[in-house]
This record gives structure tokens, sequence and C-alpha cells, in this order.
């Protein structure tokens, strides 16, 4: 009994060194999906490249999809652009929604769509072009929906249009597998039930 | 002309760098989107409480009244117009938590998995407390144990004496046995 108690604070120091070294490694960004597994909210947007033509829900649906948070105003995504290209060749559907940030008003800013389907048609055309089709969210009410925090940040639809997986920051051939097992686990699943 | 005072303002925060809080706080003051009015005070009050406690996902450890990130404006944004529609406290944090988690609130949903938050202090104050206890009650034990010494004056003198008498002994022993 009186060698336990004199190895306890050993114990304690041990047990609070392996937890703070723990916190070391661990991603303070990762944090945890609220919308895993429930449907992507409804919407309606317009698209980018035909701005009269309005995206909704139904346009997601039928297959596995990437859904793609990103904005030309945002280094990362323009990173990742060349790779998502490489990975759309693969077969793999992505589609682009597309962050727009806010404008300033007191600068005399504002949002032209013309102007930025251009902008972005240019950038794809020079950058490589992922994206089956992209959708403007220009209150950032979908994104708001999605508990989207920055850009760029990726979801994985199933066939139904419900979220199952949400992937914040770029996507490379690093943490590629990672996504690939999740979508191929989603294609052979007939319910797209994931199995953890 | 936008972007020559976008640049001019910018090489005013360099120069001024010990006030750039000041200025950036300037800058979202101008944004007119912070000038925000209640019709209740209560609401207001409401406002404030909740920008206070709900967090900010995109920045590490600044709740959503403290940030300027993008996400934290138009949650402010949101909160805003959802206490003006009337919504109460629990209202609110639920309509974030859908879209931004448990994570977005600073206080933390008593869980399974999250009863240690409270439940590890208050062992550790129970343990100190019965720790304390038994402490003082061994020092009490003690204490009518050492009261013999101070009571055995007269015995003392007498083991005094035995000692002595036991150290003198073993020398006349060895001066006998050297004196053939």
């Amino acid at each position: 009994m009186a060698k336990l108690k004199f190895f306890l604070p050993l114990a304690g120091f041990l047990v609070l060194s392996g937890f703070l070294l723990s916190g070391l490694f661990s991603d303070p960004r990762k944090i945890e999906s609220a919308l895993i597994n429930r449907p992507v909210p409804a919407f309606s947007l317009p698209d980018l490249a035909n701005p009269s033509q309005q995206r909704t829900l139904s346009d997601l649906t039928g297959r596995v999809t990437l859904l793609n948070v990103w904005g030309l105003w945002c280094p990362t995504c323009n990173a990742e652009l060349a790779y998502l290209t490489e990975l759309r060749q693969q077969g793999v559907p992505i589609v682009g929604l597309y962050y727009v940030q806010p404008v300033d008003t007191d600068f005399g800013d504002k949002f032209d769509i013309n102007q930025l389907r251009l902008d972005v048609a240019r950038k794809l055309a020079d950058q490589g072009d992922p994206y089956q089709f992209n959708v403007v969210d220009e209150q950032r009410s979908l994104i708001f929906d999605l508990g989207v925090t920055g850009a760029p940040e990726t979801f994985i639809l199933d066939k139904t249009g419900t979220i199952r997986y949400h992937h914040i920051g770029d996507i490379n051939p690093q943490n590629w597998p990672t996504l690939a097992s999740v979508i191929k686990q989603l294609e052979e699943g007939a319910d797209g039930q994931l199995t953890p | 002309m936008a972007s020559l005072r976008h640049k001019l303002l910018l090489l005013c925060c360099l120069l001024a760098a010990p006030v750039v809080a000041e200025e950036q706080t300037d800058a979202t003051a101008k944004q007119g989107l912070e000038l925000k009015s209640f019709a209740d005070p209560k609401q207001q009050q409401l406002f404030a409480q909740l920008t206070a406690e709900l967090r900010c996902p995109k920045c590490q450890n600044q709740n959503i009244a403290d940030s300027n990130a993008v996400v934290a404006v138009d949650m402010r944004q949101k909160t805003y117009q959802l206490v003006r529609d009337g919504q109460t406290y629990d209202e609110v944090i639920a309509y974030m938590k859908t879209r931004y988690g448990d994570f977005v609130h600073y206080q933390p949903p008593l869980r399974w998995s999250t009863v240690w938050l409270w439940l590890l202090p208050a062992l550790a104050v129970v343990a100190l407390f019965m720790t304390v206890i038994r402490r003082s009650r061994q020092t009490q034990q003690q204490v009518p144990d050492d009261t013999y010494e101070v009571v055995s004056g007269a015995q003392l003198s007498t083991e005094l004496q035995a000692m002595i008498d036991a150290a003198a002994q073993p020398k006349t022993a060895v001066a006998e046995e050297q004196k053939p």
C-alpha cells in the first residue's frame, strides 16, 4: 500500500504528460461536422457559367459527387485546381460551390456575376477545369447551411444527395486515398451507408 | 479610385503598426454592418450574450463578437436576424449547432462522453479534502505518542545513568585485563 502511494505522483505525471503530448499532435482545425448523414439543405442558386439557369438539389443526386467549396480569392483553392482536374479525368464527378466574399460597398465595390463568370472561365481555362458545373452562392446562404467555415472545403454526397463526408482544407495526393475509399464504399453500397 | 483608397488605408495601417488594432475596429465600424439597432433592450442583451458565447469555427479561440472572419460576420448577422425575429436563446443556439456542431458553443453539452468535464474537478476536490482530513487525523494520533518524552524526565535521567554505567564498565574491564 505504501509502495503504491509512492508511485502515485509518478503515475499522475505520466497520465498528464500523455494527455498533453497527444494534444501536440492533434489538429485543432479538425471539427466534427454536424451535417454528416443529413441531406444537403434545399437550395436554388444560379449556375456560374449560365446565370439564368437555377441549380437545385436534384442536380446533385443520382451519383456519388464531390461538392467543392472554392473561390478565386482563395490561394489554396487555386493550388488545388490542377489535382482536382486530374481527378475529374479519372472519372470523379466534382461540382463547384463558389464562395463569394462580402463586398465592401463603402469602397464602391459591388458584386457582378458576369465579371465573375469571365474571371472564373479564364482561370479554369488556364489552370484546368475540374467542375461539372459551378453554383454561385452570393449571399453564402447554402454555404452557411452546410456549416462551411472557409475555403477550400469538400463534401462527399451519396446518390441521394446526403452528406457522407466533410473535408476541411485542400485535396492533395496525400489525403486523397481517404476520400477515395469513402467514395468507393458509397458507390458499392446500395443504401450508401458507411461502414466505419 | 477604390483600389487607391484601399492602398492608402493599407499604408496608414502599416505606418501606424502599434495602432493597427484601432484601425481595424474603425474599419468595421465604417462597414455599417455592425451598427445594429434593437427595438427591445432585452433583445440587445440576448444578442450580446449570444455573440459572446458562440464560437467562431474558422478562428481558434475567438467568439463571433470578437472575430472578423467572413464566417463570424455571417454568423453575427444571422444571430441578429434570428434575435430580431423573436427567437429565444435556446433556439438560436440550436440553429447554429445544426450547422456548425457542438464546437460552435462555448458551453459543452452534458453527455456520457463529456461528463468528465464536470466530474473530474469535483472528484479532485473530494480527493483533496479526504487527504487533508486523513493527514490531520494522523498528526492527532501522533501527539499522545510524543508526550511520553516530556513526562519521563526522571526516567530519562535513570536511563542516562545506566548508559554511563554501561560505558564505564567495559573500560574497567579492559583496564583489569591490561594489568597482568
